[in-house]
């Protein structure tokens, strides 16, 4: 059933289909310059400078020039600046940018737990990001849509998942958007699904052994490349081979940890192993500020922060502002009214932490950039503003987004500022990019220009109806697939059905209504996860299909009257 | 002579050793000792006399009977037998062995499986249990939405029906909203989906109760010439909890689930007796309004959440009791119900006051359960269910020295003792 | 880029952990090994017993607290416990040595408070029961407030290692998986594999580095952490921990260990220890028992909770251990019992959960009794602490007060996790489960679905 669905939807979504059925195939239309000028614009060079009418130009994927007396070359693209801001292009310190999830075989235990294969124990530090990468993953566009132009992208799953890769968050194939491969070693706790090692404690072990083993590996090696009369001949492990650059401190081991207790234990283990170490994806980490002084370790900021319930100012207020009382005693039945504000009060407080983590590693003079990794796009902007909010300077947040993690990713001499002979990564807005109005609407990635559609027609305000039941038409170069989708309101929460014609049912997941705003994703074996995002307008609902196996689609539905 | 003499009376002193065995009934004053009576207060010095099963006279100026066997109380002190509201006790031998688990029958819905009947009256852990002066038993069912109907024991008798202690409930175990342990991941949004279609599955069953109980009343003013009604064994033994013949137990912990259970209670003019209650605390004033008696427990356990005071579970029954509360003790043991007196002492010391701490396991449950005429202190013409202890019974080194049960004076010997005498100089030793 | 080469600054273990300064006056002091003292001042510097007498002074600034009729005993101390670690099992092979529970301490665990407010001042946070030979544990000072899992080891203290016999390793590898052992004929046997396979091991080591400092050329053979664990547990570094029942098995690793030259073992559980007290008394070997938990499983089925006074008369080291987040906060009432059942002396009973478990744990010259020089983890109750209506009031870790009754807020965590519930229960083992299992098997559901009953 679940196969003939996959079939149908295949052939209906016109990929791998019949040759006389394919589409002519259209060349298109050479563009006419690769040289941009974006004149009289706003131009932050680099955080904290400020270039007020400034020319910007770009040719051939580099920056050319920029001045306040810098005139717009005969050849190029000009675009009118006089509204306009122009920041450098931002930079994703870690994250799955451009790789979609490994479809996983966790279901099958291995048959000896203890010794499972290396892929099942998640140890393929000789797994390639550059192999994974898919120009077409629905993340590069995303994220490119939000100012990011360069990602460091590293793959999903195992303790230690496999080999980073920088790339531009731009490119017609896998090969053009890789800027450096091998960037770095990606950890984490992430243990084994019903084998060895399943724990944290048992990823430190393996970690432990990996490391000592891979030198001893080493050792051997070179006593046998000196000589090899009457040594034991080295045997090829591809798991220890590749750590070899780590060991030799030449590549750096960005560990994803998820809570300040990872944290710590990152940090120990590689002081014990001698780990060249970034932390990414941190959270929250007041309780380590004095460790990542110390020591000196860089940290890409989570950009994934705790959502602040409405409640919570209310509870915060109604105890006189920002003082928790800290010796409070709920005696009995009678004061737990008191002890529900308190409780609201600290979990207030612990988020106030998470939005100035940021702020808390500026102030410790940690270096830190932001992590895209566990975020969800749609709410990185909303979060940046949180952390600036919060007290960390803007000057400061594009310094994390640009300056910083160029240099701490060794990109400096080519990117992170606006300056002529740095690569054409560009963000530009028509305003701060910390002010909720700003809309951005060029992101120049490499010389090449995107223009960002403004988000037309949504209000966050907009109070519309979604639940009942929907018919759909998907338009693709073949025939429509048309079916219906049933959406359901549970006591405040949404959930639905999709499904085609005569073929089946499928859950629409992540369903999230905001403003007038509906998105949500579907998931099959056959072809991933498709992600579903549009507006609804009374009873009809335009989405974007966006999917790793999928072109660009559009589902347009009507809701059947009551 | 002499010898030969001694000897008789030495055989006839001490019990035989041939396990079980469920004591002697016979006429027996105990006497110059202090009397716990629990509802009339402390007899400094006196004495009980128990015939044919029943405390037949107690006070300071008693005489023993002539021929009663005098047992001398000098020193030790006697208690009414304790209770334990909540237990599982005779339905379980070993935790890890489902052959000897049967307290759990396949079905959400099964009002009308019977604890008494599974009830090994055999076990090994029914003498352990009384030697700490525990003599009287609530056994659940467990496992369903109502897993079945509980019966009150007393832990002496070689058939279930020697144990019965006369009272019985049906068991409920409320929707719930907390999370079931550490290792209960599920999101909030499942917790309460699952809540709620628990309710509405309990609210479809009152129904069909209250639908059956119409049915079997019409039957029963006129069986003829109607057809037969169906036969519906659930329903049967629900009919007299929608009757409000039979109580139900309604286990439930949470704050708001406690509220919920007390508007469920009222709206279905329910007969209830809320068991468990950890956070009942947070809710003591609704739970005292509302009248319903708690049996809580047990004391030594942590408190439901990671913001609350570290001995919260402690003083939950004291801060139920102080708000008007009716509160009895369980503690939801097996092999361990022999804590129950060291769970009232943590309930007393932490707010609760042992005079309140032993009604909680004495009195109030007898009368929760309705056999206050028979256990739950000591009177004249109640049972002879009560012990003799060489202090207070919850300071944990006391001894009990002596233990009847209707009236049968028990051994105090139990397989722990025996292993005890056994081994503590094991022959041979180290070498044979 | 530069960053990425910046040297460590911070020495892990080695930074000193913070102490402080008492005069704890006119208390009942209980000191466990030199008898019971009237009236007695104990006064504390830098975190260490300084004096014990009568009309001791404060020097300036130090903290007097008012002990008249009050009881001073020693920090309790916890030779079992699974609290304040992230993982206990990692279930997923016979034999997992190399692990260790000291790498994923986690100070921020509430239940670390309520061990404290219950006296409990060190506990031996151990690998769990699922393996025949699991990880090592790693012992703690209950340093609550501090944040750092550094700051939590007790320093200094010896290395320890869980081993595991019977029922639970049987079941979760044998009968769960079809993998060795299923019986306790094959727990012997994984044993006796293990050491000789180390040994060996440890042979080739040493071979090798003698080889390379004698500059001769050689291979050097594979690195293998869970090898050379096992090898320290051979040369003497490693206290062996092993969980075990019945009495059969017990004498079986004392043969094993007396075989390959261990001598140091404490048997947790133990519950047929009464059996063969006389055996393990002669080997040295501890006993680290539960008061009165029995019938949760077969192999505890034939089990009296006069165990503890039948394994102390015998002459065998026993302590009172809780494998319970609820039992820790109570173990002066578990030890008490040992009185009921058995009637063990006021020293003896306190013994049991105090300087016997330090012992087991090699911790004994630091802490466990009231003794000049030694630290000053002391706990002040309100009545003798083995009364059961005895509340801890004040604890004291280092000389610093960690928990005190009269002055704690109800709400202790440290880390507040911002995406939970504020108003959520949760229900334990003890609000539903009626029956006592040891926390012993944490984790392996998770990591087996079979396991869910």
């Amino acid at each position: 059933m679940r196969f003939l669905f996959a079939l149908s939807l295949l052939s209906l979504l016109a990929l791998p289909a019949q040759a006389q059925d394919r589409p002519p195939l259209d060349p298109g239309v050479r563009p006419v310059t690769n040289t941009f000028a974006i004149t009289n614009a706003r131009v932050i060079p680099e955080p904290g400078r400020v270039l007020e009418r400034a020319t910007v130009v770009v040719r051939n994927g580099l920056i050319e020039a920029v001045g306040e007396n810098v005139a717009a070359p005969f050849d190029a693209d000009v675009i009118e600046g006089d509204s306009l801001t122009v920041y450098a292009g931002f930079i994703d310190g870690l994250g799955h940018a451009g790789i979609a999830e490994q479809e996983s075989d966790d279901n099958e235990r291995p048959r000896d737990p203890g010794n499972p294969p290396r892929e099942a124990a998640g140890l393929t530090p000789d797994r390639d990001a550059r192999t994974l990468l898919n120009p077409e993953d629905g993340s590069v566009e995303a994220l490119r849509k939000l100012g990011f132009t360069v990602a460091h992208a590293v793959p999903h799953d195992g303790m230690l998942a496999g080999q980073g890769t920088i790339i531009l968050l731009a490119g017609e194939a896998p090969e053009a958007m890789v800027l450096r491969g091998a960037s770095s070693l990606f950890a984490q706790f992430d243990g084994a699904s019903g084998a060895y090692p399943a724990t944290p404690m048992g990823i430190m072990a393996v970690l432990r052994q990996q490391v000592r083993d891979a030198e001893r590996m080493q050792t051997g090696e070179a006593l046998y490349a000196d000589n090899p009369a009457g040594l034991d001949r080295p045997t090829y492990d591809p798991t220890l081979s590749a750590l070899a650059p780590t060991l030799r401190g030449k590549q750096p081991v960005f560990f994803a940890v998820d809570g300040v207790l990872e944290g710590h234990r990152a940090l120990t283990i590689a002081d014990e192993l001698g780990l060249n170490l970034v932390l990414g994806g941190v959270r929250e980490s007041s309780m380590l500020t004095d460790k990542l002084q110390a020591s000196g370790v860089p940290v890409f900021v989570s950009l994934d922060l705790p959502e602040r319930p409405e409640a919570d100012s209310t509870a915060a207020d109604s105890l006189g502002g920002d003082t928790l009382p800290t010796n409070r005693r709920t005696r009995s039945y009678a004061d737990i009214e008191d002890e529900v504000i308190a409780l609201n009060a600290r979990r207030s407080e612990a988020i106030d932490l998470y939005e100035r983590n940021a702020l808390t590693l500026h102030e410790a003079d940690v270096p830190f950039g932001f992590a895209t990794l566990d975020a969800k796009t749609g709410d990185i902007r909303a979060n940046l503003r949180r952390i600036v909010e919060a007290g960390l300077s803007e000057d400061d947040a594009l310094a994390a987004l640009t300056t910083t993690p160029a240099a701490l990713l060794g990109l400096d001499r080519s990117l992170g500022t606006v300056e002529a002979g740095k690569m054409a990564n560009l963000v530009v807005t028509d305003g701060s990019y910390f002010d909720e109005e700003t809309s951005i609407r060029f992101v120049f990635v490499d010389g090449q220009r995107f223009e960002v559609d403004a988000d037309e027609g949504f209000d966050a305000e907009a109070e519309v109806v979604v639940t009942g039941t929907w018919d759909y038409r998907v338009i693709s170069d073949q025939q429509p697939m048309t079916g219906t989708m049933t959406i359901t309101d549970d006591g405040g929460s949404l959930s639905g059905t999709i499904n085609a014609q005569g073929v089946g049912t499928l859950t629409l997941d992540d369903l999230e209504l905001s403003g007038n705003r509906l998105s949500f994703s579907v998931t099959s074996d056959a072809f991933g996860t498709i992600a579903f995002s549009g507006l609804v307008t009374a009873d009809t609902y335009d989405a974007e299909m966006t999917g790793a196996n999928i072109p660009p689609l559009t589902l347009s539905a009507t809701r059947r009257p009551e | 002579m002499t010898l030969l003499l001694s000897l008789l009376l030495l055989a006839l002193s001490i019990f035989p050793t041939d396990a079980p065995d469920e004591g002697q009934r016979g006429t027996f004053a105990i006497t110059n000792a202090r009397i716990e009576t629990v509802t009339n207060g402390v007899i400094e010095r006196g004495t009980v006399v128990i015939r044919d099963g029943l405390i037949e006279s107690v006070g300071a100026d008693v005489q023993p009977p002539a021929d009663a066997e005098v047992i001398d109380g000098t020193g030790l002190t006697v208690y009414p037998g304790m209770i334990d509201g909540g237990t599982r006790l005779g339905l379980q031998e070993i935790g890890s062995l489902p052959e000897t688990r049967d307290f759990r029958e396949i079905g959400e819905v099964t009002p009308h499986m019977q604890a008494l009947t599974a009830i090994n009256p055999a076990s090994t852990l029914i003498p352990i249990t009384r030697l700490s002066g525990v003599t009287t038993v609530l056994t659940l069912p467990d496992g369903g939405m109502m897993p079945g109907t509980a019966a009150l024991i007393n832990l002496q008798g070689y058939t279930p029906n020697q144990l019965d202690a006369g009272f019985r409930g049906v068991v409920l175990d409320f929707p719930s909203s907390a999370r079931r342990g550490w290792w209960d991941r599920r999101k909030p949004e499942e917790i309460e989906k699952q809540a709620k279609e628990a309710m509405d599955k309990l609210n479809d069953t009152w129904d069909e109760a209250l639908l059956f109980a119409r049915i079997d009343s019409a039957y029963q003013v006129a069986p003829d010439p109607k057809p037969t009604p169906e036969y519906v064994p659930e329903m049967e033994a629900l009919a007299g909890v929608v009757r409000r013949e039979v109580p139900l137990l309604i286990e439930v912990d949470a704050a708001k689930d406690i509220t919920a259970a007390i508007g469920w209670v009222q709206e279905k003019n329910v007969r209830a007796i809320f068991t468990g209650v950890a956070e009942g605390w947070r809710v003591a004033d609704e739970l005292a309004d509302a009248g319903i008696p708690v049996i809580t427990g047990p004391v030594l356990s942590l408190p439901t959440r990671n913001s609350d005071r570290y001995d919260r579970a402690y003083a939950n029954p004291g801060l139920m009791r102080d708000a008007g509360v009716q509160v009895a003790l369980q503690t939801k043991e097996v092999e361990n119900v022999r804590n129950l007196p060291y769970n009232a002492a943590y309930a007393a010391a932490y707010g609760m006051g042992r005079e309140a701490a032993l009604e909680a396991v004495t009195i109030v449950p007898a009368r929760i359960f309705g056999v206050d005429d028979r256990l739950g202190s000591i009177e004249a013409g109640k049972a002879a269910t009560l012990f003799v202890a060489d202090g207070d019974p919850f300071e944990t080194k006391t001894q009990v020295r002596h233990l009847f049960i209707d009236g049968y004076r028990l051994p105090m010997t139990s397989r722990q003792t025996e292993l005890y005498d056994e081994y503590l100089n094991r022959t041979p030793g180290l070498t044979k | 880029m530069r960053y990425l080469f910046l040297l460590f600054l911070f020495a892990p273990a080695a930074l000193a952990q913070p102490t402080g300064d008492l005069l704890i006056r006119g208390a009942t002091v209980l000191t466990v090994t030199n008898g019971t003292l009237d009236n007695a001042d104990v006064l504390v510097r830098d975190g260490k017993i300084a004096e014990i007498g009568e009309g001791l002074d404060a020097p300036r600034g130090v903290r007097t607290v008012d002990g008249s009729g009050r009881y001073l005993m020693p920090g309790i101390v916890d030779a079992h416990s699974h609290i304040g670690i992230s993982s206990v099992n990692e279930a997923t092979n016979p034999i997992t040595a190399e692990v260790w529970t000291g790498d994923v301490l986690n100070p921020l665990d509430i239940r670390l408070y309520r061990a404290l407010a219950g006296g409990v001042t060190s506990s031996h946070a151990m690998h769990g029961s699922a393996n025949v030979i699991g990880g090592q544990n790693e012992t703690l000072k209950h340093r609550w407030g501090l944040t750092d899992p550094e700051a939590w080891r007790f320093e200094g203290a010896p290395r320890t290692i869980k081993f595991a016999l019977g029922e639970n390793p049987t079941r979760v590898h044998g009968r769960g998986r079809g993998i060795r052992p299923a019986s306790r004929m094959g727990v012997e046997m994984i044993v006796r594999d293990a050491f000789t396979e180390a040994r060996r091991y440890r042979e080739r080591q040493n071979e090798y580095e003698a080889a390379r400092d004698e500059g001769r050329r050689m291979t050097p053979p594979p690195y293998d952490l869970r090898l050379e664990t096992l090898a320290d547990i051979l040369d003497g570094e490693i206290l062996v921990h092993t969980h075990s029942y019945r009495s059969d098995e017990i004498l079986m690793l004392m043969e094993i260990l007396e075989d390959f030259g261990v001598d140091r073992v404490t048997f947790q559980h133990v519950n047929e220890g009464f059996k063969i007290a006389p055996e393990l008394a002669a080997f040295g070997a501890g006993a680290s028992i539960f008061s009165d938990w029995y019938a949760y499983k077969f192999e505890v089925y034939y089990s009296t909770a006069y165990n503890a006074a039948i394994l102390t008369r015998n002459g065998v080291r026993t302590s009172i251990n809780s494998d319970s987040a609820e039992l820790i906060r109570h173990l002066y009432h578990e030890a008490a019992k040992a009185q009921k059942y058995g009637g063990l002396s006021d020293d003896e009973a306190l013994a049991l959960i105090t300087i016997n478990p330090a012992w087991q744990l090699g911790i004994d010259d630091r802490v466990g009794s009231i003794e000049v020089g030694k630290d000053a983890d002391l706990v002040l109750f309100d009545e003798h602490p083995l009364s059961v209506y005895a509340i801890p009031q004040l604890t004291v870790v280092d000389g610093i007060v960690r928990f005190d009754r009269a002055q704690d807020a109800d709400d202790m965590r440290v880390f507040v996790d911002p995406e939970q519930i504020v108003d959520e229960a949760t229900l334990n083992e003890h609000h539903r489960g009626h029956s006592h299992d040891e926390s012993c098997l944490q984790d392996v559901a998770t990591q087996d679905a079979w396991w869910l009953q």
